[in-house]
């Protein structure tokens, strides 16, 4: 019989972690439209805004708001001669994987709580496999049948030539992408995911990106493949095969094909952090030594996005004098938009600062002995794995702009570069870099 | 004669593609910098809240100019709708109740979807009575039928609006500093 006590309550609770991905979607979104518009010189989306909250823009954050709407109220159309099942099932794969490949990412240290029966170990993944990253492989490649299947499925030649290209793309990239992060998992001697980010540690240097550098380039370029991203959409292209595998998709069914994309960044980006980026971990600072110096640490934090919200608030006061400075016909609203802004980010700015003395000054608990072994009471365990779990997020976040800002710095390659980077590039670098890691490997360890 | 273009060799750097990608980031990161630290500085108009400035002498819509007794210039010669390329302006004549002048426009009326604002009209006019300087360039409406614009509209123009320094076109036929038309119209 299951018994009702923590440590299953806190196993349920990591369920919850399989929504981080999606989380990230409209963070990504807003990344990715106000990133192009930023890099191309202009503002983008800052229209759209909430009445009932004094006309509050938030940057174009809002904009999300009335793209769902749009999709979600949209007209579906189900083109004549499509297959019809296959076609209301393929939007759904993409988006369904993506939430299926967080259950393997650590997104803590394994911690030790009381449960009633002793000491119960929970590793920070959902689904702690030893072939955790194979697994993540699987799943990830798994995510090409929804392009596909949704291509042939739409009865139309464009369509499915954006599908014949996305599976060509993703056989060619997968390889190289599995031999360029072999090299880790030579040196940290396992695949699964948790013994790989314990095996980094938190001392930047021995991070895979620094052990690995030739790896993690090609294994970020074979994500930019793998996710279908530019420089390597190949799956679309306006001029040859107009929107490719999406062409006859509408409103919210190629919503999911899009929202599928932005998860699947978010995986990607997590998985990269977790590889070459010591996942978890916190520069310098590892899962003991957080542990035994909490509050220290959160109020370190809390004070560092206390000063971000202050730099925040002062630059809504500057864009406030920009405005001033432009005229317009819409400057009360904007001046009362950017009152209310610079208010809750200033309020916000305080908020974390107490918060932080508050950390700085609280008790900390002493560790207990369950079994016969030294454990951390659970706020403990539980305050660490909050802020190890942000310190990945933040990662993600700065892989996934990675993979943002490459999109609208390069042009996109033609249809046979891809091919000849993927197979005669990238494969024979991969191959090569296995084969040094391995002969230093072999060497080092005698 | 076959003539061969040099493809400019390149350097094992550029070969390498990776150098040359950072510096691409490099230059996209400047712009984005740009516009988040100095959001002033970007091209870019707060487009309705703030109007572009149009020049003067921008080809916009149209007006038909007056004579000094508040009549429209326009004899009603066709001179327009004929170097009209779009065939956007159709007019009406009738005979003038004024022995000075044979003909006026009983219709004057200007398809403005149809126009292409070459302002050949303007070029044609034998009387300078058509010009483009109303500087309205976001012609907007409801219906097909509100962008043919006629003689009222046409006419309905506040001077205030326009500088009086125009002395090349006031010493057109018609104009207040044409010596003829001062006689005509007993301007002394």
């Amino acid at each position: 019989m299951i018994q009702l006590d923590l440590p299953f309550l806190l196993q349920c609770g990591k369920f919850l972690l399989a929504f981080v991905p999606l989380c990230l979607i409209p963070i990504n979104i807003f990344m990715e439209r106000k990133g192009a518009s930023l890099i191309q010189d202009r503002f983008g989306p800052n229209r759209a805004n909430i009445p009932l909250l004094g006309g509050i823009r938030l940057f174009g954050f809002v904009q999300n708001l009335p793209d769902g709407i749009k999709l979600f109220t949209k007209e579906s159309f189900i083109p004549k001669g499509a297959h019809k099942a296959w076609y209301l099932v393929a939007p759904m794969i993409p988006l369904t994987i993506a939430l299926l490949t967080p259950s393997v990412i650590p997104w803590f240290a394994p911690m030790a709580v009381e449960g009633t029966r002793g000491l119960v170990q929970m590793s920070g993944q959902i689904l702690d496999a030893d072939a955790g990253v194979l697994v993540l492989f699987a799943l990830s490649g798994l995510s090409v049948y929804g392009v596909v299947l949704g291509a042939w499925a739409s009865n139309s030649k464009y369509a499915l030539l954006g599908g014949m290209r996305a599976s060509a793309q993703m056989i060619s990239y997968e390889v190289s992408m599995g031999l360029s992060a072999a090299g880790i998992f030579v040196l940290a001697g396992s695949f699964s995911l948790t013994r790989i980010v314990e095996w980094q540690g938190s001392n930047p240097l021995h991070w895979g990106i620094v052990l690995q550098p030739v790896g993690f380039v090609l294994f970020l370029t074979a994500m930019f493949a793998e996710t279908g991203r530019p420089p390597f959409d190949m799956a679309e292209g306006e001029s040859e095969i107009v929107a490719g595998y999406l062409m006859e998709y509408s409103a919210m069914r190629f919503g999911l094909y899009y929202m599928g994309e932005y998860a699947h960044i978010a995986i990607a980006s997590a998985l990269v952090s977790t590889l070459f980026l010591g996942g978890y971990h916190m520069p310098f600072l590892g899962t003991e030594a957080l542990r035994s110096n909490l509050g220290q640490v959160a109020a370190g934090v809390l004070a560092v996005f206390g000063i971000l919200s202050g730099l925040v608030a002062w630059a809504v006061r500057r864009w406030q004098r920009i405005y001033a400075t432009r005229g317009g016909s819409d400057i009360a609203a904007r001046k009362r938009e950017h009152g209310i802004l610079f208010g809750i980010f200033a309020v916000l700015a305080a908020v974390l600062f107490a918060a932080a003395v508050a950390a700085a000054t609280s008790a900390h608990p002493a560790q207990v002995q369950i079994d016969g072994v030294w454990a951390w009471p659970l706020r403990v365990n539980l305050g660490a794995a909050l802020l190890q779990l942000g310190v990945l997020v933040a990662k993600t976040l700065c892989i996934c702009w990675v993979f943002i800002w490459v999109r609208w710095t390069l042009p996109r390659f033609r249809y046979d570069q891809v091919m000849f980077l993927g197979w005669k590039v990238l494969l024979n670098i991969a191959l090569l870099n296995l084969l040094a890691t391995a002969v230093v490997a072999k060497l080092a360890k005698g | 004669m076959a003539m061969t273009v040099p493809r400019p060799e390149m350097t094992l750097a550029e070969k390498a593609y990776l150098p040359e990608i950072v510096k691409g980031l490099k230059l996209t990161l400047g712009h984005l910098a740009r516009g988040l630290f100095h959001p002033e500085t970007l091209p870019v108009l707060n487009y309705p809240e703030i109007q572009p400035e149009v020049p003067r002498d921008y080809r916009a819509q149209h007006r038909l100019m007056k004579r000094p007794d508040g009549e429209p210039r326009c004899v009603a010669c066709f001179m327009c709708s004929t170097a009209c390329p779009a065939n956007c302006i159709h007019i009406q004549a009738m005979e003038s109740a004024d022995d000075r002048i044979e003909k006026k426009p009983a219709k004057f009326e200007i398809d403005l979807l149809v126009c292409v604002f070459c302002g050949l009209c303007v070029e044609a006019c034998p009387v300078d009575a058509i010009r483009m300087d109303t500087r309205k360039v976001a012609l907007a409406a409801d219906s097909r039928e509100k962008f043919k614009v006629g003689l009222k509209d046409l006419l309905d123009w506040n001077p205030s609006d326009y500088p009086t320094t125009d002395t090349q076109s006031q010493k057109a036929p018609g104009g207040t500093l044409n010596e003829q038309a001062r006689k005509e119209w007993g301007l002394a």
